[in-house]
């Protein structure tokens, strides 16, 4: 799957999920199997599963191949477009919302003094 | 307890960002300011970003068009048309880039008194953004290692919204 194809709004959508966050959470110390990653949640194999390929078709998760397990890690795709996207949010917002204070300090100062 | 600090975090439940602001000024003050091309012109996007046009059809359907013009002159071009325009209090609008013009979201931002200024919380809802465009932007060059720093953050902001929610 190609991540550069992803739509950015299925990451956000995956990160919705307060459990799918948590498997995130999980994966930030090493790759794991579907049962690790059920042993926390009190969820069925068939859940975890489930969430797992939400993460995946976000580009969120890659699983492997080879191992009968399929061991599923952090992978960089939709994290990239998605704190990319975010960053660049945040920072227009920092700095318009900065131009904004001194702007209305400017107007209610003018209005104070007429 | 207010303060002027931004937050921005990616709420449980939806394909959405918000930001959450106070600014020094009533909601009457902070609406117009927010939506008449006169006061947006002193404020909207960062400084050296010149906003070169600038119309609202203030209403309920009306449409509105910027465009941005950063110092190496490739400017931006945003529009779309007001859902709801609300006095002094909301605003639902579809926000769409002109570089991509198939991704629409949809902005909401309120504006509540809150003691001596204003609260405001701005929702961006984007059913159909596309990432390519953000990756041509952006680069495929930053690694995992970068991706997982910024992994940390993500999450360290996500999770605490949601021991907030919970407690």
């Amino acid at each position: 799957m190609n991540p550069a194809t992803d739509e950015l709004s299925s990451v956000f959508a995956a990160l919705a999920d307060p459990t799918r966050r948590a498997m995130l959470d999980r994966l930030r110390s090493g790759e794991a199997t579907l049962n690790e990653l059920a042993l926390p949640f009190e969820m069925s194999v068939q859940g975890v599963s489930q969430h797992l390929k939400v993460l995946e078709r976000a580009g969120l998760v890659t699983r492997g191949r080879l191992a009968q397990t399929r061991p599923a890690r952090l992978s960089s795709g939709g994290l990239q477009a998605a704190s990319g996207w975010l960053e660049r949010y945040r920072e227009f917002w920092y700095a318009s919302f900065e131009r904004l204070d001194e702007y209305l300090e400017d107007l209610q100062a003018r209005e104070d003094g007429s | 307890m207010t303060n002027n600090r931004l937050e921005i975090e990616v709420p449980p439940g939806e394909p959405a960002v918000v930001f959450r602001r106070f600014v020094d000024a009533p909601p009457e003050l902070v609406f117009a300011v927010w939506t008449e091309p006169d006061h947006l012109r002193h404020w909207w996007g960062p400084r050296q970003f010149e906003l070169v046009v600038c119309e609202i059809d203030p209403r309920a359907g009306g449409q509105y068009r910027f465009v941005q013009r950063p110092p190496d002159g490739q400017e931006h071009a945003f529009h779309g048309v007001y859902r709801e325009f609300d006095r002094p209090q909301r605003l639902v609008r579809t926000f769409v880039y002109a570089g991509a013009p198939d991704d629409e979201s949809v902005e909401t931002v309120t504006f509540q008194c809150d003691g001596r200024g204003t609260l405001i919380t701005g929702a961006s809802v984007f059913p159909s953004f596309s990432a390519s465009e953000y990756y041509a932007q952006g680069g495929m060059e930053v690694g995992l290692r970068e991706s997982n720093q910024r992994l940390d953050e993500w999450l360290g902001a996500i999770t605490h919204e949601t021991n907030r929610r919970q407690s």
